[in-house]
């Protein structure tokens, strides 16, 4: 018996070695480390899905990229982010490579029976939207005080982290609305009703990607930035429903 | 950073909103656990059933579940679309994003420190004394309140302020099931993962009064067992226990 179950483990052993040593066979381009915001998840897991990503609110990973995050990449949500960054030396000169629109969404129930963005103001709704430091949520400011709806901030019953925390909590049906990118909303389209937000009240969704400095790897990550902003990047970025990158960029 | 600084930045109104909530809702949370769970752990004690490993199991779950998945389930049946939600939002109860939700978060994963401990605590009084009792006259609510209880309050205290301890802590589960929102649902904890972008030196604030709470709880829980293992003395006519020492 005894015999039998050290036979065992070692045969354990040893397939734990063959995997090991199965992955650790050099690969001919170490997978790229890229900081994105969470809106990008979709797209780029379906650009290149080779590379390692972590996805969250653009201020969150700012702020690990502050405190040493090992990064190649960072492509945030908002100027801001990288802006601050940039002036920090903490990363090469960004440039902005696509802009999106926002919308709100309900659960395809739509329990509070909203149909466009004025009726938050009437009806008793449970409301989620990112905290203010998140750029989704610094946006969905913008659009309430350009419709005069600042009223509808009272409504609000969670300030989530980042904007997948926000749609899926509307997807699951536990919020009855929350703003959103138009391209989140189109991920989890079979769950959430799109309630359009009118051109005049978008705000300006401008998104920029960096080189971070202390990235061991800048000839790869510059040569990613280039597929991003060519006719590969672009088109996946419009079949997830981003925008082209806007001519003027301030 | 001085000290000074520290004390100042426990003074924004996020930092204090968030004590405030993580105060009621831990609280409920602990009357909870302590007015269910004393009566359900002597039962389970006391009982030799096959139906116990079945109780036992399932009331230890939460503590080996990972917060994330807790926070599934808790959707899944408290959510508006969960098993059960539904049927309580018909009864005029909404749970989605009130302290409710927070209360349900931390009672989920608090309660098994508490029941494993009372059960452990209840298990291990001398069975002659409840039975002695018995033989005098009293009746089962008067062993359990006259009896039991002293002998294992010890125990009981140990496992209350370990409960508490990881009440206080819940994080995951709650910003699942109950959202995040600065005087409603806002726990300490949740405060700190905001603040971390916002603000460090709140973060590092309030941080730090949790150092300070969690080790008063351990120092206490400490302090609990040794006076319980003193304490047989105290029962002369406790075989079991008294040849310790």
């Amino acid at each position: 018996m005894r015999n039998r179950l050290v036979l065992l483990f070692l045969a354990v052993l040893a397939g734990v070695a063959v995997v090991a040593g199965a992955s650790a066979r050099p690969t001919a381009t170490p997978p790229l480390t890229i900081y994105a915001g969470a809106s990008l998840t979709e797209a780029f897991k379906t650009l290149d899905p080779a590379q390692n990503y972590s996805f969250g609110g653009s201020n969150a990973l700012e702020t690990q990229i502050r405190n040493g995050a090992p990064v190649d990449v960072f492509a945030s949500a908002a100027p801001l982010n990288t802006q601050r960054l940039f002036s920090a030396g903490l990363v090469e000169k960004p440039v902005t490579f696509t802009a999106n629109r926002l919308a709100l969404i309900v659960p395809k129930s739509n329990p509070a029976g909203i149909q466009s963005v004025y009726d938050l103001r009437s009806k008793p709704v449970k409301l989620v939207v990112a905290a203010p430091a998140v750029p989704v949520g610094g946006y969905t400011l913008t659009v309430l005080r350009k419709m005069g709806l600042s009223s509808v901030l009272g409504k609000i019953v969670s300030r989530e982290s980042d904007v997948k925390a926000v749609t899926g909590k509307v997807a699951l049906g536990q919020a009855d609305a929350g703003f959103v990118y138009v391209t989140d909303a189109r991920a989890v389209s079979d769950q959430v009703t799109v309630v359009r937000i009118p051109a005049w009240a978008q705000p300006r969704v401008r998104y920029e990607v960096a080189v971070v400095t202390r990235s061991t790897n800048k000839v790869a990550a510059r040569a990613w930035i280039k597929v991003l902003l060519g006719t590969k990047g672009q088109t996946a970025l419009r079949n997830a429903g981003f925008l082209p990158i806007p001519k003027s960029t301030s | 950073m001085p000290p000074g600084d520290l004390v100042s930045a426990l003074g924004t109104a996020a930092a204090r909103d968030a004590l405030v909530v993580t105060a009621e809702t831990n609280a409920i949370s602990m009357m909870l656990i302590l007015l269910v769970g004393t009566p359900a752990a002597y039962w389970v004690a006391t009982r030799e059933t096959r139906l116990r490993d079945v109780v036992v199991t399932f009331v230890e779950l939460p503590l080996v579940l990972p917060p994330a998945v807790a926070g599934i389930g808790l959707l899944a049946a408290f959510g508006r679309l969960g098993l059960l939600g539904g049927s309580i939002e018909a009864l005029g109860i909404d749970i989605a994003f009130t302290q409710t939700a927070v209360v349900l978060a931390v009672t989920f994963v608090a309660s098994p420190f508490y029941l494993r401990t009372a059960v452990a605590a209840f298990e291990s009084i001398d069975p002659t004394l409840p039975a002695a009792a018995r033989t005098l006259g009293a009746g089962p609510a008067r062993v359990f309140l006259r009896v039991a209880l002293p002998l294992a309050s010890a125990g009981l205290g140990a496992g209350a302020a370990l409960a508490f301890a990881r009440g206080l802590g819940e994080f995951g589960a709650t910003i699942m099931f109950a959202g995040s929102l600065q005087g409603t649902t806002q726990t300490l904890s949740l405060a700190i993962y905001e603040q971390f972008d916002l603000d460090f030196d709140v973060a590092l604030a309030i941080s730090a009064v949790l150092v300070v709470i969690s080790g008063t709880v351990l120092l206490s829980v400490k302090l609990l067992t040794r006076w319980r293992s003193a304490s047989p003395s105290l029962i002369p006519f406790a075989p079991s226990t008294r040849t310790s020492t």
